[in-house]
């Protein structure tokens, strides 16, 4: 008989934390939004439509599947366009671009659902992001999406 | 995963490409969970969170991707003893010899209730055994013991065991 050893997950959420710890600079804000999983996950997945509401960098995203992998054509505030790789599942969205990175994750929780973000303009070769404001700039896109899913 | 694809994926990671890390994290968190489970038990999501946390921090130590297994499996020990001894949860045994044999665990109907009766530094040893197939030289090295101690505790635990639990 096989024993059923005990082994856990790593939820989403999880997950991002690590992924963020490894990145130098980068920082991980995490808020509870009172709305159940399927319905905010509904709306973050939504990207070519709702990722702008809360990155409100992003502008006029397209996404394709290109060799069964995921990409995103997307135009900044300012003007830039950029093509990102994405890795989009339920709970789970990381999109990296030569200059930038995003990443939310969600799990539910008894009040709602727990989403973290984490991401900012990359510094070239290596896993960091340039560090100024980074925290802020996450806690406010967490805000905005709190704000997006008390809407109808 | 092939060794040869890790350590292609590996070596992305460490230049940077946070695609590659994420898909990194994805191969090696069952790996990472498979150990810290049966050792940190209910602090086996924490442990393996920061199992992994370490891991990434220093993916850019790691020199040769081929030995990335070796390195988490004994990082996640570390990390799940620490975990599993800070929390104190574990009921501990009196004697260090007090291992069960791979045939107890097999005919444990509770394997959990049955690790939960030892302390983290034994069930790092079953797990090391039973789990990662090391021999007690290997068991040995990971846990900085001398290999005669393993080897002690293992052999003697039989009876041990079995009188604890009449399995």
């Amino acid at each position: 008989m096989t024993p059923n050893w005990p082994v856990p997950g790593l939820d989403p959420v999880r997950r991002l934390r690590v992924l963020a710890a490894g990145i130098s600079g980068a920082a991980l804000a995490e808020r509870v939004i009172p709305l159940p999983f399927d319905r905010l996950w509904g709306i973050v997945s939504d990207l070519e439509h709702e990722l702008g509401t809360f990155e409100v960098d992003m502008r006029d995203i397209t996404l394709r599947e290109v060799d069964g992998r995921l990409e995103a054509h997307a135009r900044g505030r300012l003007g830039f366009r950029a093509r990102f790789d994405v890795q989009l599942e339920p709970g789970w969205c990381w999109m990296q671009s030569r200059f930038l990175m995003i990443g939310i994750a969600a799990v539910p929780v008894p009040n709602g659902t727990l989403v973290a973000a984490t991401g900012g303009f990359r510094l070239p070769g290596r896993a960091a992001l340039f560090p100024i404001g980074v925290r802020r700039a996450n806690a406010h896109a967490l805000a905005r999406l709190a704000r997006r899913a008390a809407q109808p | 995963m092939p060794d040869d694809d890790l350590a292609v994926l590996v070596r992305s990671a460490q230049g940077g490409d946070t695609m590659a890390m994420s898909e990194l994290l994805a191969r090696l968190t069952p790996y990472a969970a498979r150990v810290c489970g049966p050792i940190a038990l209910a602090d086996g999501p924490d442990a393996t969170q920061e199992t992994l946390i370490a891991v990434f921090r220093n993916l850019r130590s790691l020199k040769d991707p081929a030995a990335c297994h070796g390195w988490v499996r004994a990082i996640a020990v570390r990390e799940s003893v620490r975990l599993a001894r800070r929390s104190a949860r574990s009921i501990p045994v009196d004697r260090l010899d007090h291992i069960p044999s791979r045939g107890d665990i097999e005919q444990a109907t509770d394997v959990s209730d049955v690790l939960a009766r030892l302390t983290p530094e034994h069930r790092a040893v079953i797990v090391l055994r039973d789990v990662e197939g090391l021999d007690e030289a290997q068991a040995a090295e990971l846990l900085a013991l001398p290999v005669g101690t393993v080897k002690s505790r293992l052999h003697r635990a039989r009876d041990n065991f079995r009188k604890a639990w009449g399995v």
